[in-house]
């Protein structure tokens, strides 16, 4: 496989975790509310730098429990490691996680089982090696958490809106 | 190419710990030391140690929070 | 190659970011960057059905450890308002 499709792959990859995890975690509401206190705490700090609330309380969220971002990923290792089961295992470690993190666990079960199955699809389909989605994956989360957080909550307040 | 990441985690890693050490804030300070963690980590994985990789990371972050409990009472 | 290149790169990016960041809450979203390119990284270098396992028990505990440093920072920072 030459450079340039590899690329491409990893572009697609990119694109197709974003809006999985995204997705997943706009669905099971967790940009509503600061589930544990230190996530309400980071969400109030962005939006002191300028952000939005419900994007910073997502981001909170995101960091202080394993939800569908941390699944996704851990399903692409899963299926890079031991094919479809390391994937279904790695959602049962996923979900073990949210129990020791006090958090009911079902964004991150769901995203690991659906990013399975939609992992597993495109290797099947289209050709795509599965190391490709955990470098899909370091993308996304660099997007939402590591470039700007004013911006990114702002992202994500305007998904957030089209939800409720 | 292993060698090339294993010089990128040493690099993570010497700047955790002269952060750690440098920072004045305690809670900076903690953060660094989990940078430092995330530096040595693949070091174990590398050599083939899953098993010592797997205790260190649950044993890390419980030490994180009993130092927390002393942390507490620092004035900020 | 190219997949150990881009995690090995945002790894070293969220740790200068880390360093760069004044702000104590706003340092953990770079730290959960940071963890999300090792985890990665460590089912990469290390191929082996183990490698789930330490991959997830990596990142919850690095979670874990996020989490109790927000909480009580947050706390804290209350206690001091008062």
């Amino acid at each position: 496989m030459d450079m340039l499709t590899e690329m491409v792959h990893i572009i697609v990859a990119f694109a197709v975790a974003w809006i999985l995890f995204i997705a997943t975690d706009i669905i099971f509401r967790l940009p509503e509310k600061g589930g544990v206190s230190g996530a309400k705490a980071i969400g109030e700090e962005i939006e002191k730098a300028g952000g939005n609330i419900n994007g910073g309380y997502m981001m909170g969220n995101i960091v202080s429990s394993p939800d569908a971002s941390a699944g996704t990923l851990l399903a692409a290792c899963g299926v890079f490691i031991a094919g479809i089961w390391g994937g279904l295992f790695a959602a049962v470690l996923v979900y073990i996680g949210n129990r020791i993190c006090h958090d009911k666990g079902y964004a991150g079960t769901t995203g690991a089982v659906i990013a399975t199955f939609v992992i597993y699809a495109f290797i099947t389909y289209a050709g795509f090696a599965p190391e490709q989605f955990i470098a899909g994956m370091i993308l996304a989360i660099l997007t939402i958490q590591g470039i700007s957080h004013k911006y990114a909550s702002k992202v994500l307040g305007k998904l957030w809106r089209l939800r409720a | 190419m292993t060698d090339i990441l294993l010089m990128v985690f040493a690099a993570i890693a010497i700047l955790g710990a002269a952060a750690t050490a440098i920072q004045k804030n305690p809670y900076d300070k903690l953060i660094s030391l989990g940078m430092l963690f995330a530096g040595v980590i693949p070091f174990v994985v590398a050599g083939g140690y899953l098993d010592v990789a797997i205790s260190l990371a649950l044993i890390v972050p419980i030490t994180t929070i009993i130092l927390l409990q002393a942390v507490w009472r620092c004035r900020l | 190659m190219i997949v150990e290149s881009i995690c090995a790169i945002v790894a070293l990016y969220a740790s200068i970011r880390i360093l760069a960041e004044k702000n104590t809450l706003r340092k953990l979203p770079f730290l959960n960057v940071l963890n999300f390119a090792i985890t990665g990284l460590i089912a990469l270098i290390l191929p082996h059905p183990m490698g789930i396992a330490a991959a997830a028990a990596y990142f919850v505990g690095s979670t874990l450890e996020s989490n109790a440093i927000a909480s009580t920072f947050a706390k804290q920072s209350e206690v001091a308002d008062d």
